[in-house]
């Protein structure tokens, strides 16, 4: 039993040090990722035909190519609309399909319960 | 009888802030379905909303009533009916001569308008009603169980 507690307790301490040295290590060393700040969405969105190709690189990330590239590539007005049912159709599906089998089973357990009790009582009275 | 434990009395206030909630939870659910493509929101969103109306009746009139004002084989079947539609928006694409879910007919309005966006504004209030439909009939379901005595009888 001691011996376990001590392995415990040194994985723990181990654990601990890992963690505290990566915190240090991603405060000090990671660079910065893309947050937005530099980058004018709006101004973006109003001249999706016009921005530059210096411009995307600036914004450093996926946001800005998806607003300037969507109405190109997916012919949808809204971005989150285009992602969700065109590039994503499939998870949507997926989705769709999780909560209709989850009905589906929760539908025949829910009956099967409720014969189970009409039996119950009819056996009571 | 041994299941008697429900909700069976209930208070007046209870009863008339589900007569004034219900409108309004209709009324914002499908207003967030219709604009799910041009605002936040969406079908499944709407479709949760939608389907709190269902159990705000159940809190204000009880099982029978809600299972009474709403068919529950009814809320099952168009579940699937949903989900259908969503399949054939979906393979448009393919009649289209593109891929599988790709937004065709695009392109008919202003951008921002309410049908602007082609077959996923369609896509959208497919997935919404069937979600609808689905929740208001898993909570149906569910709320069958604290029934006392089954469906048959209730206070």
């Amino acid at each position: 039993m001691k011996a376990n507690k001590i392995i415990t307790l040194c994985s723990l301490a181990v654990l601990l040090f890992a963690s505290v040295y990566g915190l240090v290590y991603a405060w000090k060393n990671l660079p910065t990722t893309y947050d937005g700040t530099k980058t004018d969405v709006q101004e973006l969105y109003n001249n999706r035909e016009n921005a530059s190709e210096d411009k995307i690189a600036e914004a450093d990330g996926a946001a800005a190519v998806i607003v300037n590239k969507n109405l190109k590539e997916a012919y949808a007005a809204n971005d989150v609309a285009s992602i969700v049912f065109d590039f994503r159709g499939y998870d949507t599906l997926g989705e769709s399909f999780i909560l209709l089998t989850a009905i589906a089973g929760s539908f025949v357990i829910v009956s099967r319960l409720k014969d189970h009790r009409k039996e119950e009582d009819s056996h009571e009275v | 009888m041994k299941y008697k434990k429900g909700i069976n009395q209930r208070h007046i206030i209870v009863k008339c802030a589900a007569d004034k909630f219900l409108p309004f939870a209709l009324v914002f659910g499908i207003y967030i379905i219709l604009f799910g493509t041009v605002s936040p929101g969406g079908g499944f969103q709407g479709g949760v909303i939608v389907a709190s109306a269902a159990l705000l009746l159940y809190l204000g009139y009880g099982y029978k009533t809600a299972s009474k004002a709403l068919n529950t084989e009814v809320l099952r079947v168009n579940e699937s009916l949903g989900t259908t539609f969503y399949v054939l928006l979906g393979l448009a694409g393919i009649f289209a001569g593109a891929v599988f879910c790709r937004n065709i007919w695009y392109n008919i309005g202003p951008v921002g308008n309410l049908i602007s966006a082609g077959t996923i504004t369609f896509m959208g209030y497919a997935v919404g009603y069937k979600v609808l439909c689905g929740v208001a009939f898993l909570l149906l379901l569910m709320l069958g169980l604290l029934a006392p005595g089954g469906e048959e009888d209730e206070a």
